[in-house]
């Protein structure tokens, strides 16, 4: 059991964090409306019927 | 401080606290300075939340004789009975290691709480988890910060875990190289170019490689935070999203399928199986290592009950193995990726910090399967060596001795000269009985191969 590295991990990785955060966020809204389009295309999959059980009496 | 006790070489960079180790027992102090953080960790439930998910090595409060003053609490952690690093894993234990640090910092996240580095040397597979073992990874959370250890995870994890997957480069051999992990510019220039087309590799490779070339801006350090936790959480669920479904390119290794379609006979594997089921059955140990595992086979004859690592050169039998392993919830075993000819060697301060593989843990009993003449001819490893280094590192020994005469040996020999003339079997029971007392030996059945049971002479 060690106690290990402790180095100075971060510097200079603010900025990136914020410009992936940006594009994740546009990504995102991007994504959610392409879905939405494409909802009016794509039939709904039937949902599957519960398994029925067996095990009870 | 505590005089008394022995601090480990490792434990020094951190003023939160420090390893040290008594009678054989590893134990951590955490620091006075570290008494806020170690009380909200245990009293927002996130240490319990993190046990019981097993992503924290678990740990019980101690107290423990001698001067403690620099101590706020003694804690004696679950002993791990064989440190591993990440230059011994292949690609899927990186990965689930990855994973997991993502997935402890997310929790944290929820209780207020960070992880303030993120480096693989935190990690440890500890009965077949990786398992955060650093208690003091964990600080306050500020609304608006960012991961502090977000460029150190990249490199440590995501990077060589892509350079696997994009170009088929074996982890451990990258790790070794860059023990503190792979910048990202140099990950940017290996990928190939169809790499940028993926949005998760061009975020956090590409474009931190050419933000992190531009000079330290002063200023971006000093903008005012916003960076709210729903962000740097999706952060984390993209890396996360983005490990998953990283694959390591598929191709056959010389080792792969040894067992269905290179062994000489099924008669020979059965029969070996039987003799070997049969010496463990008559056996006491509790620890046992397995040179040259491949997918495990023999490893998992040794008893349920005992500790074994199972150890390959070939990093893509050892991926093979700790997936089965993982799915059948084997945790008795764990796969180390291994090189006998060059183990792993002590690195870090004063070559300290990571021990070498050799001096790690004595075992109890050591498998030494078709092994030797990969060591002895592919090699050129005279016996007399090959004998030093079992009796070094084993207690008991089960070998097999397969002769020149041998289909994979001649095969070996066809490309090169023969300048064997010691390798015999002779000279192998020779060589060996200077260091070990040979109990039992059997003929393998549809082979010309040998197995010996030994033991180390006092």
């Amino acid at each position: 059991m060690i106690q290990w590295l402790y180095i100075d991990p971060g510097g200079g990785s603010y900025l990136i964090q914020v410009i992936i955060a940006a594009v994740l966020g546009v990504a995102f809204y991007f994504k959610t409306g392409w879905n939405w389009i494409k909802s009016f295309f794509v039939k709904k999959k039937p949902e599957k019927p519960e398994e029925p059980n067996d095990s009870g009496v | 401080m505590i005089p008394a006790f022995k601090r480990h070489p490792a434990s020094f960079r951190d003023p939160a606290g420090f390893v040290f180790q008594t009678d054989g027992i590893y134990y951590r102090c955490i620091s006075n300075s570290y008494k806020k953080q170690y009380t909200h960790l245990t009293e927002s439930g996130l240490l319990d939340k993190l046990i019981k998910r097993e992503l924290l090595l678990p740990f019980m409060e101690v107290a423990i004789e001698g001067d403690q003053s620099d101590c706020f609490k003694i804690i004696k952690p679950l002993q791990i009975p064989f440190l591993n690093y990440a230059w011994e894993w292949s690609f899927e234990q990186l990965k689930d290691a990855a994973l997991a640090t993502l997935q402890i910092c997310l929790t944290a996240l929820e209780h207020r709480m960070i992880l303030k580095d993120a480096t693989h040397l935190n990690i440890q597979f500890v009965y077949g988890r990786a398992q955060l073992i650093d208690t003091l990874s964990f600080d306050f959370y500020e609304e608006g910060n960012e991961w502090i250890a977000y460029r150190q995870f990249c490199e440590c994890f995501l990077n060589p875990l892509l350079l696997a997957g994009y170009c088929g480069l074996e982890v451990h051999k990258m790790l070794r190289a860059w023990p503190e992990g792979i910048p990202a510019a140099i990950t940017s220039s290996l990928l190939p170019f169809r790499s940028k087309l993926k949005l998760s590799v061009l975020l956090h490779v590409h474009l931190q490689a050419k933000v992190s070339s531009r000079k330290a801006n002063a200023t971006n350090e000093n903008k005012k935070k916003h960076l709210s936790s729903a962000q740097l959480k999706n952060i984390l669920l993209h890396l996360i999203s983005c490990i998953e479904k990283l694959k390591y390119p598929e191709q056959t290794s010389t080792w792969s399928n040894y067992y269905t379609e290179t062994i000489i006979s099924q008669d020979y594997l059965l029969n070996k199986k039987e003799i070997i089921r049969n010496w463990l059955n008559e056996t006491e140990y509790k620890s046992a290592i397995d040179y040259g595992a491949n997918n495990g086979e023999f490893s998992a004859l040794c008893s349920k009950e005992s500790f074994i690592v199972a150890a390959d050169f070939d990093s893509r039998c050892i991926d093979e193995l700790y997936v089965n392993l993982k799915n059948k919830s084997e945790r008795n075993i764990l796969p180390l990726v291994l090189d006998l000819s060059q183990p792993s060697p002590s690195t870090g301060w004063n070559n300290e910090e990571q021990q070498s593989f050799l001096s790690r843990k004595y075992f109890d009993l050591g498998l030494a399967l078709a092994l030797i003449h990969h060591l002895a001819i592919g090699k050129n490893i005279p016996l007399n060596m090959i004998a030093s280094l079992f009796a070094d590192s084993v207690n008991q020994l089960i070998i097999e001795f397969v002769p020149k005469s041998d289909l994979k040996v001649t095969d070996m020999m066809r490309q090169r000269e023969d300048i064997f003339d010691d390798y015999t079997k002779e000279e192998f029971e020779k060589e060996f009985s200077n260091y070990f007392v040979i109990v039992k030996k059997e003929i393998v059945s549809g082979s010309e191969r040998t197995l010996y049971f030994m033991n180390k002479r006092a």
